[in-house]
C-alpha cells in the first residue's frame, strides 16, 4: 500500500512539475519530494524484508542503497536549483519532471525483488538520465546523449538475454518475475553452463550502469556533459543500481559450483577496470572525465572486493556507501568550480585556494577521500580488500592492484594539487564568479561523514551491511 | 514450418553481414520483422487471444514497417548509400559470421534444455553475434544502429521461446523498442549522417 502510494505521488508530482509552468510551485513540489523519499526511506527501514505489491522487497541492501539515494538527493536538489537558476522555465521544468523519473526508477531497481522488474527500472533509468545529460541542448551534450542511450541499449539488451536464459532453468511454467527468493532452490540444480553463461550476460549487461569495464565508456562521456547534480547522481546511486544488479545474481548462484568462476569474472572486470582507468587517468585533461574514471577506479576495486570473498564483501559494501558519498560531494563541487574558473580544462585551471578557499579546501580533502589516504574512511575499506588478498594468498593480484592504485594516486594528485595552488599552464584566469559560502556546507558535510567513518562505523549501518552479505558462503 | 522461417531468418543474418548497401540493411529488417511476425504466429499457440494479437502486431507494425520506413527515409534524406567497412572487408566478416554460426551451434548443442528447442538457442545466440559483429567492425553509426536492431531481434526469438507460457517476458522484451525509437528519433534530431564515422567532440 505504501509503495503504491509513493509510485503514485512520485508519478503525480512529476507530472505536475512538468504541466505547471512556476517555478515556485515546482520547488516546492520538489522540496517535497524529499521528505516523501526521506519518509519512504524511513518506512522501508522500519518494515525491513516485507514484501509489497508482489515484485518489491524491502530487503537490507536495497533499503542500504535507497537510505543512501535519500541523503544525497537532498544536495542533488539544492545543487540543481543553483544550476539552473538561469535556465528557461520549460527546462527547468524538465530537467526537475527527469530527475524525480530517475529517483523513482532507482528506487523501484534497489527494492525490486525479481530480475524482469529490476530490468524494467533499470530502463526506465536509461531514459530519464538521458533527457537530464541533454539538459544544456548543446552539440556535445547530443552527442553524449546519443552515445549513452546507444550504449546502454546494447548493455539492456545483453542482460536481457542473460534473463531470459535464467528463465529457461526456471522453466516453462513458473517463471513469471524470476524472483530471487524462488530462484534460490532452482540454482543448485540447474546446469552450471547456463548460470556461467547467465552470469556474463548479465554482468556485461548490468556494466553499463556499474561503469564497470567492459561498457564503462557509457558513463565517462555522460559525466563529462551532464549538469553536475545529475552527474553526481549517475556516478554514485545510478552505478550502485548496477552494482546491486550484479550482486543480487552473484547472491543467487553463490551456493553453486560456479562461484570461483564468478569470483574470477569479477576480479578480471576489476582489474582491467582499474587498468583502464590508470592509463586514462595519466593523460586526462578534463576534470570531469577525471573523476568519472576514478569512478571506474572505485567500481574496479568493489569487483575485486566481491571476487575475493570473505571480509572483502563487507569491504565492497563499505567502499560502495563511501564512494557514493566522497564522489557526490565532488561532483557537486564542479558546479562551483566551473563559476570560479570557466573551464573543466586541467590546464587552464589553477590558483583554485586563492580564487575560493573553501573550494580549495573541499579538493584536498576529496582528494584524500577518494584517495582513501587515512583519515578517508574509504582507508578501512580498501584495506580490508588487501586484508582478503593476502589472506588468500593472491598476491599477483595485490601486486598489480597495489601498482595501479599508484598509477592512479600518482595522476589524480598531482592534477588536484596543480588545480589548487599552482598557476595555470596555457592561459591567463578570467574574472572568477561569486561563490555563496553555503553552497559549500553540502560537501564539507558529505566528506565529514566519510572522514568518520574511519574512526567509527555505526552499529546500525555495520548490522545493514551484515544482513546484506548474511547469504554469502 | 517454424524451422523454415527460422533458416530464412538466419540466411537474411549471412546476407547482413555482407551487404554493401543501407537500403539492403533497411530491406533485411524490414524481411526480419515479417519472419519475426511469422514465427510468433506459428509458435505462440498456446497464448491467449488478446496477448497474440499485441505481440503479432507489434511485431508486424514495428519491425515490419515502422523501422525500415524510418531507416528508408533517412537513406533517403542523407543521399548516403553504400557501407564504407573502415575496419573489416565483408569476405573477412563473412568468414567470422559463418564461426559465430558455427560457435552458435556448439554452444546451443551445450546449453540443451527441456524448456527451449535448440533451433531457437542457435538462432539467437547467432543473431546475438551477428549483432555484435556489425556493432564492433562497422564505423558508421547507422551499421552500428543495425547492429544494435539485429541483438534486439536475438532478444525476441530468445523471449518467443518461453513465449507460450510466459508472454510477460515477450512483452518486457518488446520495450527494448522504445531504445530503438529514441536512437532512431536521435539521429534525426542529430541530424546525423549515416556514414557518419564517429562522434568525437567528446575527448579525454
Amino acid at each position: 500500500m505504501t509503495l503504491t502510494l509513493f509510485f503514485i505521488l512520485s508519478a503525480v508530482m512529476a507530472i505536475l512539475v512538468f504541466i505547471l509552468k512556476n517555478r515556485t510551485i515546482t520547488k516546492n513540489i520538489i522540496i517535497s519530494y524529499i521528505l516523501l523519499h526521506i519518509v519512504f526511506t524511513a518506512y522501508c527501514w522500519i518494515n525491513l524484508n516485507s514484501t509489497e505489491l508482489v515484485y518489491f522487497t524491502f530487503d537490507s541492501a536495497g533499503v542500504l542503497m535507497l537510505a543512501v539515494l535519500s541523503l544525497l538527493l537532498i544536495p542533488t536538489v539544492y545543487h540543481g536549483f543553483v544550476y539552473t537558476k538561469t535556465d528557461k522555465t520549460r527546462n527547468f521544468n524538465i530537467y526537475h519532471t527527469a530527475l524525480i523519473a530517475l529517483v523513482t526508477s532507482m528506487t523501484g531497481a534497489y527494492l525490486a525483488n525479481g530480475m524482469t522488474v529490476l530490468w524494467i527500472f533499470v530502463e526506465a533509468t536509461t531514459l530519464s538520465v538521458a533527457a537530464l545529460v541533454y539538459h544544456d541542448r548543446t552539440e556535445k551534450a547530443l552527442e553524449a546523449t546519443w552515445k549513452y542511450v546507444f550504449i546502454c541499449s546494447v548493455g539492456i539488451a545483453i542482460a536481457y538475454i542473460g534473463i531470459l536464459l535464467l528463465s529457461f532453468i526456471y522453466g516453462r511454467g513458473d517463471a513469471p518475475i524470476l524472483s530471487f527468493s524462488s530462484f534460490l532452490n532452482l540454482a543448485s540444480i540447474a546446469n552450471p553452463l547456463y548460470l556461467k553463461i547467465a552470469f556474463v550476460f548479465v554482468v556485461v549487461g548490468f556494466s553499463t550502469k556499474m561503469g564497470l569495464f567492459p561498457m564503462h565508456t557509457v558513463t565517462t562521456d555522460a559525466h563529462s556533459v551532464a549538469p553536475p547534480p545529475i552527474s553526481a547522481l549517475i556516478s554514485t546511486t545510478l552505478m550502485n543500481v548496477g552494482f546491486l544488479a550484479i550482486f543480487r545474481v552473484y547472491t543467487l548462484f553463490s551456493s553453486t559450483v560456479i562461484l570461483p568462476f564468478m569470483n574470477n569474472v569479477l576480479i578480471l572486470s576489476g582489474i582491467l577496470s582499474l587498468l583502464v582507468a590508470a592509463g586514462y587517468m595519466l593523460k586526462a585533461k578534463h576534470m570531469k572525465r577525471m573523476l568519472a574514471y576514478s569512478s571506474l577506479e572505485n567500481m574496479g576495486l568493489v569487483a575485486i572486493a566481491l571476487g575475493i570473498g570473505g571480509i572483502g564483501y563487507y569491504a565492497a559494501f563499505l567502499l560502495i556507501i563511501l564512494h557514493s558519498l566522497t564522489k557526490a560531494s565532488l561532483f557537486f563541487h564542479m558546479g562551483q568550480f566551473f563559476r570560479v574558473l570557466h573551464t573543466f580544462r586541467l590546464d587552464d585551471c589553477g590558483k583554485y585556494m586563492k580564487l575560493h578557499p573553501a573550494g580549495g579546501l573541499i579538493m584536498l580533502t576529496g582528494l584524500f577521500g577518494i584517495l582513501a589516504i587515512p583519515p578517508s574512511g574509504l582507508f578501512i575499506s580498501e584495506l580490508m580488500i588487501f586484508k582478503g588478498l593476502v589472506f588468500n594468498n593472491q598476491w599477483f593480484l595485490l601486486i598489480v592492484t597495489a601498482l595501479l592504485l599508484c598509477c592512479i594516486i600518482y595522476a589524480l594528485s598531482t592534477r588536484v594539487m596543480h588545480i589548487v595552488f599552482s598557476d595555470p599552464r596555457d592561459i591567463e584566469l578570467q574574472e572568477p564568479g561569486i561563490i555563496k559560502p553555503a553552497e559549500t556546507i553540502s560537501q564539507f558535510v558529505l566528506l565529514g561523514l566519510v572522514f568518520f567513518m574511519c574512526f567509527y562505523q555505526p552499529p546500525f549501518l555495520v548490522e545493514m551491511i551484515n544482513r546484506s552479505i548474511v547469504a554469502l558462503p | 514450418m517454424v524451422n523454415y522461417l527460422i533458416v530464412l531468418f538466419a540466411v537474411t543474418l549471412i546476407y547482413i553481414s555482407v551487404a554493401e548497401r543501407f537500403r539492403i540493411y533497411a530491406g533485411l529488417m524490414g524481411l526480419q520483422g515479417f519472419l519475426l511476425f511469422g514465427i510468433t504466429l506459428l509458435e505462440l499457440q498456446e497464448v491467449n487471444t488478446t496477448n497474440l494479437v499485441i505481440i503479432a502486431s507489434e511485431t508486424v507494425f514495428f519491425k515490419g514497417l515502422v523501422v525500415p520506413f524510418l531507416l528508408f527515409r533517412i537513406i533517403k534524406k542523407t543521399g548516403v548509400y553504400k557501407v564504407h567497412k573502415l575496419a573489416m572487408p565483408g569476405f573477412y566478416l563473412l568468414i567470422l559470421t559463418i564461426i559465430a554460426l558455427i560457435l552458435s551451434l556448439v554452444l546451443s548443442k551445450a546449453l540443451v534444455n527441456p524448456y527451449i528447442n535448440t533451433e531457437y538457442m542457435t538462432i539467437a545466440l547467432f543473431c546475438l553475434f551477428t549483432g555484435m559483429l556489425l556493432i564492433v567492425t562497422h564505423k558508421y553509426i547507422l551499421s552500428q544502429v543495425i547492429g544494435f536492431l539485429v541483438i534486439e531481434n536475438a532478444v525476441f526469438i530468445l523471449s518467443l521461446a518461453v513465449g507460450n507460457k510466459n508472454p510477460m517476458l515477450i512483452n518486457i522484451g518488446i520495450l527494448l523498442d522504445i531504445f530503438v525509437g529514441v536512437l532512431i528519433l536521435g539521429m534525426f534530431a542529430l541530424r546525423l549522417k549515416p556514414h557518419t564515422l564517429e562522434l568525437t567532440r567528446l575527448k579525454d
